[in-house]
């Protein structure tokens, strides 16, 4: 009895010594915060309950704010990782941000379902010309000069008044920056929308998430997605339109049909290097399992090669 | 105690002088006039016009007391010197909580109810074509924020009137409105104006609820019903970018000074105000 007592005691000392470094049932706790991009804010709520599930001692907070706040509070150290839903401009990498590319999603232009000539819109599209004459130089002021058209009907133009990636993507597609956009600034995306849908004459733009519904993945309603004019024909044949719900665009997105940007690269960023082993854990799982929850949520993922190439930057590889 | 009680002044010294060293490199960079009389704001190019800015802070702050001043100052002599008690003491904690609340809330009622409002009935009222979002909704949603502060103030001081003294004046066969008008608002002037100043300030600093409803054109406003972009909504908006173009962060401690001064500008004009007042009464 004491023989086999021993021997187990042994037995079990050497299986300890044997493979003495395995930290990997350490139990991952702490708080990871994260803020910025609203185009990011469903997907990283989605990856924090997950990640929570599976590790019951983590807690995650997210913060909506614009990818600027994002970026800002990521290199002010006030959070762990920003959101940031535009490319990293050079200065802020030399401050020190790591961005690692997470998915993808895009932007689209908006009207609303009152508009008085919404069925001439949807036949014709509007090209990326137009968008310049109305977004930039102004020159159309009205549904008629944005439709070559005679219609006297005003129009009425929206953007995001936060420093956004929405905004900033919006202005890349059209060879421009935020600050060139004009119109009537409007607050986060979800205000965005709001303002697009309840004004007739109105056009503004934004995420393909808070433009669908995220249950029935139509656009949400009141809200119609403005189809580009992708090869400037003054028509949008079926080839152009692929906007009738998520999965749809999501798919044009994943194919390179619709424009990249303004489709587009979403990041996470951190100072420097992330170090701590629960951030680097987070993004590891991110890139790796949590790819898993990137089309539900209605995003589109980066494909392996990219993954792989973002999970060897983590390790510093 | 002395010491103790010059720490505010010390306090609002020292975030001045704070904010012009940060700002110091673009006053140092770019003439004074362009700073702040051009209205070209495009920091990537180097932009820096502040004009738009002031000017829209003005502009919502003016239309915000224009509605406010006359509203809670009827209401606030009508609560003092009408109203019966019950009326009164009903009233008082429901200004009270107006006062309280959080300014995003009165920023998502004005998206829903104020700005829908000015673009489909006011402004075609008045034959002009507007989406809502303006300087007039700024001004609608800032003065229904202040209305309690002035009407709770003022109601203070209205309440420190001695009765003897209106007493006096209808014994002598005054109204009870020319003695509301000769007694209780001429004793009362001094704490009217230092109502109407602590309402003028928050009018200024407002962030959030003018924010969401005021527009954001960085543009001088032509009419009320024209988008305007103030100050404390330019800080706010663009504090994210500050850390990639060059001069924006000076730029916006520089905006930030400027609105520190406006603010102390205006509480020194109203100080200065009060102390006529003073001696002409004295």
């Amino acid at each position: 009895m004491n023989k086999a007592l021993g021997g187990i005691l042994i037995s079990g000392l050497i299986l300890m010594f044997a493979d003495p470094v395995r930290p990997s049932h350490q139990e991952l706790d702490g708080a990871l915060t994260m803020s910025g991009a609203w185009a990011l804010y469903p997907m990283a709520v989605k990856w924090g309950e997950e990640f929570s599930k599976l590790h019951p001692r983590v807690k995650i907070e997210v913060q909506a704010g614009g990818a600027g706040k994002g970026i800002a509070d990521a290199l002010a150290g006030v959070v762990d990782l920003g959101m940031v839903s535009r490319e990293i401009h050079p200065a802020e990498i030399e401050k020190g941000a790591f961005a690692v590319a997470v998915v993808k999603d895009g932007v689209v232009p908006t009207i609303s379902a009152k508009n008085p000539l919404l069925n001439r819109i949807l036949a014709s599209g509007l090209d990326k010309e137009v968008f310049v004459a109305i977004w930039i130089t102004e020159t159309a002021k009205t549904w008629g000069d944005a439709l070559k058209t005679s219609d006297k009907a005003s129009l009425h133009v929206y953007t995001r008044s936060d420093a956004c990636g929405a905004a900033e993507t919006w202005a890349a597609f059209l060879d421009r920056r935020q600050e060139d956009l004009k119109g009537i600034g409007v607050y986060g995306d979800p205000g965005l929308a709001e303002a697009v849908r309840r004004d007739p004459l109105g056009i503004g733009f934004n995420n393909i998430n808070y433009a669908y519904d995220a249950k029935s993945l139509k656009p949400l309603p009141g809200l119609v997605i403005l189809p580009i004019d992708l090869d400037g024909s003054g028509r949008i044949e079926p080839a152009e339109n692929f906007y009738q719900d998520r999965d749809a665009i999501t798919a044009a997105i994943a194919r390179g049909v619709y424009p990249s940007p303004p489709a587009r690269d979403l990041y996470l960023v951190s100072r420097g290097r992330p170090q701590t082993p629960l951030q680097v854990e987070f993004l590891r799982w991110v890139l790796s399992e949590g790819q898993k929850f990137v089309a539900e949520t209605g995003y589109i993922g980066l494909g392996a090669q990219k993954l792989a190439e973002e999970l060897r930057r983590i390790e510093g590889k | 105690m002395l010491a103790l009680s010059s720490v505010p002044a010390l306090l609002v010294g020292l975030i001045l002088i704070g904010l012009l060293v940060r700002a110091r490199p673009i006053l140092a960079e770019k003439p004074f006039f362009s700073l702040f009389f051009s209205s070209v704001w495009s920091p990537l190019k180097g932009n820096f016009g502040l004009f738009p800015f002031i000017m829209g802070t003005l502009w919502v702050t003016l239309v915000s007391l224009v509605l406010a001043v006359p509203v809670s100052l009827l209401t606030a002599i009508y609560l003092s010197e009408y109203a019966p008690r019950g009326v009164r003491e009903f009233t008082k904690p429901i200004i009270d909580l107006l006062a309280g609340l959080p300014s995003v809330i009165y920023g998502v009622w004005g998206v829903l109810l104020i700005v829908p409002l000015v673009g489909q009935v006011i402004a075609p009222l008045f034959g002009a074509t507007s989406s809502g979002y303006s300087v007039l909704a700024g001004g609608i949603v800032l003065a229904i924020m202040i209305l309690p502060t002035i009407i709770s103030v003022s109601l203070e001081v209205f309440s420190s009137i001695p009765y003897p003294m209106r007493e006096a004046s209808l014994s002598l066969g005054a109204t009870k409105w020319e003695t509301v008008h000769h007694v209780v608002l001429k004793k009362g002037l001094q704490g009217i104006i230092a109502a109407v100043v602590l309402g003028l300030s928050r009018a200024f600093g407002e962030t959030m609820a003018v924010l969401m409803v005021v527009g954001n054109i960085p543009r001088p406003p032509k009419s009320v019903f024209d988008g305007g972009y103030p100050l404390p909504a330019l800080i706010a908006n663009n504090y994210g970018e500050m850390m990639s173009v060059p001069l924006y962060d000076a730029a916006l401690m520089l905006a930030a000074a400027v609105l520190l001064l406006v603010v102390l500008f205006f509480n020194v004009l109203a100080r200065l105000i009060l102390i006529r007042v003073e001696r002409r009464s004295a």
